[in-house]
């Protein structure tokens, strides 16, 4: 197997699926934000958005937070320091592949 | 697709400007520094350093305490509850790397632009420093756009108006320009203002909070 197709081929599965991406390279650039920022920014559904937010969780990827603002119910998200390591060897594996 | 990346990872940065808070806080700064100039200008010949001082830190801190708490109340009771909140990390180092940018660019535009024209040189209307200064404030307010007000191609008819009016202001200066500080800092300040409305106005009018619970 040659270089590049070696590089997709290890490329993390988990965040190359492109909804999921768009999340992780939004997150990537803030320091937290909440559930409406990401439904606004990515224009996904509710149900697409939690889905996939809850596969990033489960791998670790993203830290959610229920809390309040004032009375109003707000989700808060960051990407964790192990998510945030796993994007930026994303990133140099799409380089090195393309 | 890596440029799609970047252009998502690049997002949330413009997204601290959607409802043009950035720019108002800008020429607010302004505004302050165009009031503080005036009154200076009136204080007697005389005065103390302590005197000057007074007048700068009493002008600008409330000014710049204004500006922070007029933003935060945009941000909390328009922007957030209609698009989210995002928190954003201060990244020091992107930041002076952003202004020396600008500062070179400033710099040799106003080369560019003395050594083509002549004509200020020649007959003494505009100074080398005066026009690197004028100079600056077009390419910060260029910058800007180019960074966060992509989606706005109004600005760049500011941006014209910015260079013009800057001109007509300097262009009948003699001597020292630094004299016309006040007046730029005045027409400055009003056209950041006035651009951060308008980003305010449209984003109000483009945007509607959600009518339940986003989550």
């Amino acid at each position: 197997m040659n270089e590049q197709l070696r590089a997709i081929s290890e490329l993390d599965r988990v965040i190359h699926e492109p909804g999921r991406l768009m999340i992780v390279a939004l997150l990537w650039a803030v320091k937290e934000c909440d559930f409406l920022y990401l439904l606004h920014e990515t224009e996904m559904n509710k149900g697409n958005l939690s889905s996939h937010l809850a596969k990033l969780e489960a791998a670790g990827y993203v830290e959610i937070e229920k809390t309040y603002r004032g009375k109003v119910p707000m989700t808060l998200l960051r990407l964790t320091r192990k998510g945030r390591t796993a994007f930026d060897e994303y990133r140099k594996g799409l380089k090195a592949a393309f | 697709m890596r440029d799609e990346i970047q252009d998502y990872a690049d997002r949330p940065k413009r997204y601290d400007n959607i409802d043009g808070t950035g720019e108002m806080f800008m020429g607010l700064m302004l505004l302050g520094f165009a009031l503080e100039g005036c009154l200076e200008a009136k204080l007697p010949e005389n005065s103390s350093r302590w005197m000057h001082g007074l007048v700068i830190y009493g002008v600008m801190i409330p000014v710049l305490a204004f500006g922070y708490w007029i933003r935060r109340v945009i941000k909390k009771h328009i922007t957030w509850p209609r698009t989210g909140y995002a928190a954003f990390p201060r990244d020091g180092k992107s930041w002076w790397i952003a202004m020396l940018a600008v500062f070179l660019v400033a710099i040799v535009l106003g080369l560019g632009l003395a050594f083509l024209t002549g004509f200020a040189r020649r007959h003494h209307a505009m100074s080398l420093p005066g026009i690197v200064m004028l100079a600056s404030f077009v390419v910060v307010y260029g910058f800007w756009i180019f960074r966060m007000g992509r989606e706005y191609p109004w600005k760049w008819l500011v941006l014209l108006l910015m260079a013009l009016g800057l001109l007509a202001i300097g262009l009948p200066v003699r001597g020292d320009y630094f004299q016309v500080g006040r007046q730029v800092a005045l027409f400055v300040g009003l056209a950041w203002l006035g651009s951060g409305a308008g980003t305010l106005y449209s984003y109000i009018r483009h945007t509607q909070p959600p009518a339940s619970e986003a989550e």
